[in-house]
C-alpha cells in the first residue's frame, strides 16, 4: 500500500469509532432528518387546515341602508365569516385594533344600483401590513364573487338566456405523461439545499480532527517524521474527508427517499400527488455530491490546517458554513431554468444541476459549465490545503 | 552518524521580529554514542532537532544523517531516524497495537514483520496488559511506553529524544532512560536533549551546551569540568553560558 492509502484507511475507519460520527453521519441523516421533515410538513399542513376552519371576524358597513344586499349575505356560503355591522369609522378602528380582520363597505344607493343592474362598487377595508387581514379580505372577495355569480345566473335566466353564456371558457389541468410530478417538484425545491449542505457538513468533524486535532494532541509531529511525504499525508487525509462527506451525503439522500419508498403516512402530504423519479434524476443526485464533497474537503482541510487547534478551526468554520448555506439556499429561489452565470457559483451550481435533473429540465451547457467550474473550484481548494500543509510556519504554529 | 554543518534557523515572529533560534551550529555524533544537548528554555534545542528530523527547513547550513542530506533527501533521512518528544501524542481512538501497526505501515514494514516487532516491544516494555485497549484509557507512563515503542519500531540507526522524560514520574522516567541506554549499546546514534542536569550526567557521553541558538561548549563531562574549573555540573553549565555570578542558582536557573 502507498503511504496515502495507509493514511486514508486509518483516517476513514478511525473516525467511525467516535460516537459523534456515528450519530452525525449515520443516525442523523437516516432517521432525524426525515423525522424533522415529517414534523415540519405535518405542522404546515395542520396550519393550513386550521386556517380554513377558523372563524374570521369581519365587519359590514352600510348594510342597514341596503336591505336587499344585506339579504344576500344572510345565507352566506362561507360559514366561517362572522359578519358584524358597524359604521365605517368603527370598522376602521376595529381593523386597526385587530378586533375584526377586514370590512366591506356598500354604498348608500346599493339597492338602487342592484335594481338597475349596474355594478355595485364595494370597498374592502383592510390592514395591508397584516397577513391575516389580507387573507380575510381575500375571503370577502370570494364571497362577493360567488354571490355575484349566483345573481348573474338569476338575471340571465330571467332574460331567457342560459347561464353558460357567461362562461365562454372552462379549463382543467392534466399532468403530461413522463413529466415531473408535484411531489417531485417539492423534492426539487428543498432536496438540493439539504444535499448541498450535507455533502459539505459531513466532513467537518473528520477534517477538524485530522489536522487541527492532531496538532492539539501532539500526533502530527509523529506523523511528520515518518518517511511518508507531506503530500501523501495531506492526500490521504483529504480523500478520507471527501469520502466521509460522500457517505454522509449519500446517507442523507437515502434518509430522504426511504420514507417515500415505503409510503410512510407522515410523508403522504408530499407524495400523494405521486413521486416519480427518473433514473437520470437519481443518478444526478448521487453524482453532484462528488464535486461538492471534494470542494468541501479542500476547504475544511485548509481551515483545519490553518488553525492552531480544533476550537480555532470551529470558529473559522462559522463564516464558511454561512456562505455555504446561503449558496445552497439560493438554489431554492432560482428556477431550474437558470441563466448560465449561476453555473459558475460554487455549491449553488451543483444544487441547480440537481434541481434540473429532478424537474426534468435538460440544459447540457449549464451542466457542462457547472461541472467544469466545480472541478476548478475543488482543485483550487485541494491545492490550497496542500500548500498550507507544506508551510512549516502554519503546520507547527504553536 | 550525524554530521551537522553550520545549521541555522531564523523565525520571523510577528511581535519579536527575527528570531535566531539556531545560529550556526556544527557537531558530529557517532554510532554508539549518546550526544547530549543541554540548554535553558528557548535555547533552540527543539528547533535544532526538528531541523535534523526534517520537520523544519533550515535557513542556512545543512546536516547529513547516515550520509543523507536533510535538505535533498528528507524522506531517506526520516526513514533512518526515531523521534521521541515529551509532548508526543497518541491516537486516542486506536488501541496501542493498532497505532503501532499504523506506524509500521507508514515506515514501510511488511505486516508480518510489523507484528513480530510489535509483539517483542510489547513484552520488552511490559505493555501486555494495555496493548489492546484504546489509547485514551492509558496513564501518562503507559502512553510514553507506547511512544517509545513507536520510535523504535523501525529500528532506526539514529534516534532523537527531545525532553522525553518531561511529565513522567521517576519510575516511568527510568524506563525511558533504560531504553536510551539500550539504543546506545545496540550501536545507534542517540541525540538527547534536556535541561535536567542529572540526566545529562547519568546518560551522555558527550555534551553540547546550547545557549541562545549557539553551541557554547562541546565535550565530555570531564572536559567541560576541566575547562571551567568547576566541580558541580550546575556551576559548569552556568559558567559556560556566562551566567555564573556568585549568587548561584538565582539567575540563569534552569
Ligand atoms: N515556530 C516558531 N516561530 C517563531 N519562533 C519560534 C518558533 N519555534 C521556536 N521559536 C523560538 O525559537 C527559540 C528557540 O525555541 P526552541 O523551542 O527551539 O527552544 P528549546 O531549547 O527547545 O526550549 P525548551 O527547553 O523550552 O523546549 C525560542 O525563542 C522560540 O520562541
Ligand atoms: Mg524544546
Amino acid at each position: 500500500m502507498k503511504p496515502w492509502q495507509i493514511v486514508f484507511r486509518k483516517e476513514f475507519f478511525e473516525v467511525f469509532r467516535d460516537s459523534r460520527t456515528l450519530f452525525n453521519i449515520i443516525i442523523s441523516p437516516l432517521l432525524i432528518t426525515p423525522l424533522i421533515l415529517a414534523v415540519i410538513g405535518g405542522m404546515a399542513r395542520r396550519q393550513v387546515q386550521d386556517a380554513q376552519k377558523a372563524v374570521v371576524p369581519v365587519a359590514a358597513v352600510g348594510l342597514d341602508k341596503a336591505p336587499r344586499v344585506a339579504a344576500l349575505f344572510e345565507n352566506a356560503t362561507d360559514d366561517n365569516l362572522k359578519v358584524t355591522e358597524m359604521t365605517r369609522a368603527d370598522a376602521e378602528q376595529a381593523i386597526a385594533q385587530r378586533k375584526v380582520r377586514a370590512a366591506f363597505v356598500v354604498p348608500e344607493n346599493a339597492d338602487k344600483l342592484l335594481d338597475e343592474m349596474t355594478p355595485v362598487p364595494v370597498t374592502l377595508l383592510l390592514d395591508q401590513g397584516s397577513q391575516s387581514s389580507q387573507e380575510a379580505a381575500e375571503r370577502l372577495k370570494l364571497v362577493l364573487n360567488q354571490k355575484g355569480q349566483q345573481l348573474a345566473v338569476v338575471r340571465l335566466s330571467m332574460r331567457g338566456l342560459s347561464p353558460e353564456v357567461a362562461t365562454p371558457f372552462t379549463t382543467t389541468e392534466k399532468g403530461i405523461q413522463g413529466g415531473a410530478s408535484r411531489g417531485t417538484l417539492m423534492l426539487a425545491t428543498f432536496l438540493p439545499y439539504i444535499m448541498a449542505l450535507s455533502a459539505i457538513m459531513g466532513g467537518i468533524y473528520l477534517a477538524n480532527d485530522s489536522v487541527a486535532g492532531e496538532k492539539e494532541r501532539g500526533t502530527l509531529e509523529t506523523l511528520l517524521v515518518t518517511p511518508a511525504s507531506r503530500r501523501d499525508l495531506v492526500l490521504g487525509k483529504f480523500l478520507a474527508v471527501a469520502a466521509i462527506a460522500l457517505v454522509s451525503g449519500s446517507l442523507s439522500l437515502i434518509g430522504l427517499l426511504w420514507p417515500f419508498a415505503i409510503k410512510l403516512p407522515a410523508f403522504s402530504w408530499m407524495s400523494e400527488s405521486g413521486l416519480s423519479l427518473r433514473p437520470a434524476a437519481v443518478a444526478a443526485m448521487f453524482l453532484v455530491q462528488l464535486p461538492l464533497a471534494v470542494l468541501g474537503a479542500g476547504l475544511l482541510l485548509s481551515i483545519s490546517t490553518f488553525a492552531r487547534n480544533q476550537k480555532e478551526a470551529q470558529s473559522y468554520l462559522g463564516p464558511v458554513i454561512l456562505c455555504a448555506s446561503v449558496a445552497a439556499l439560493l438554489s431554492m429561489m432560482i428556477k431550474a431554468e437558470a441563466p448560465l452565470v449561476w453555473a459558475f457559483v460554487p455549491i449553488t451550481n451543483a444544487a441547480l444541476v440537481l434541481k434540473q435533473a429532478l424537474e426534468g429540465v435538460s440544459n447540457p451547457a449549464f451542466v457542462a459549465a457547472a461541472c467544469a467550474a466545480s472541478v476548478v473550484y475543488a482543485a483550487a481548494a485541494v491545492a490550497f490545503a496542500t500548500h498550507l500543509f507544506q508551510r512549516e510556519a502554519i503546520l507547527l504554529k504553536a | 552518524m550525524i554530521e551537522v554543518d553550520s545549521l541555522s534557523k531564523v523565525f520571523t515572529d510577528k511581535k519579536r521580529g527575527e528570531v535566531r533560534a539556531v545560529d550556526g551550529v556544527s557537531f558530529t555524533a557517532t554510532p554508539g554514542e549518546i550526544f547530549g544537548l543541554l540548554g535553558p528554555n528557548g535555547a533552540g534545542k527543539t528547533t535544532l532537532i526538528r531541523m535534523l528530523a526534517t520537520i523544519l527547513e533550515p535557513t542556512a547550513g545543512t546536516a547529513r544523517i547516515q550520509g543523507h542530506d536533510i535538505r535533498t533527501e528528507p524522506e531517506k533521512v526520516r526513514a533512518s531516524i526515531g523521534y521521541l518528544t515529551g509532548s508526543a501524542g497518541l491516537y486516542e481512538r486506536l488501541t496501542a497495537r493498532e497505532m503501532l501497526e499504523y506506524f509500521g505501515a507508514l515506515y514501510g514494514l511488511p505486516p508480518a514483520e510489523t507484528k513480530r516487532r510489535i509483539d517483542s516491544l510489547i513484552s520488552e516494555l511490559e505493555m501486555g496488559e494495555f496493548a489492546n485497549g484504546r489509547c485514551d484509557k492509558l496513564s501518562t507512563g503507559q502512553r510514553q511506553r507506547v511512544s517509545i515503542a513507536r520510535s523504535l519500531l523501525h529500528q532506526p540507526p539514529v534516534l532523537f529524544f527531545d525532553e522525553p522524560t518531561s511529565g513522567l514520574d521517576v519510575v516511568a522516567a527510568r524506563t525511558v532512560v533504560r531504553f536510551i541506554k539500550r539504543c546506545r549499546d545496540e550501536g545507534r546514534t542517540v541525540v538527547f536533549s534536556t535541561h535536567i542536569m542529572s540526566e545529562v550526567e547519568a546518560l551522555c557521553d558527550r555534551i553540547a551546551v546550547v545557549y541562545q541558538g549557539k553551541i557554547a561548549a562541546i565535550g565530555t563531562l570531564a572536559e567541560l569540568r576541566a575547562r571551567t574549573g568547576a566541580t558541580t555540573f550546575e556551576t559548569v553549565f552556568l559558567r559556560l553560558i556566562g551566567q555564573d555570578d556568585e549568587e548561584e542558582g538565582e539567575k540563569g536557573r534552569l
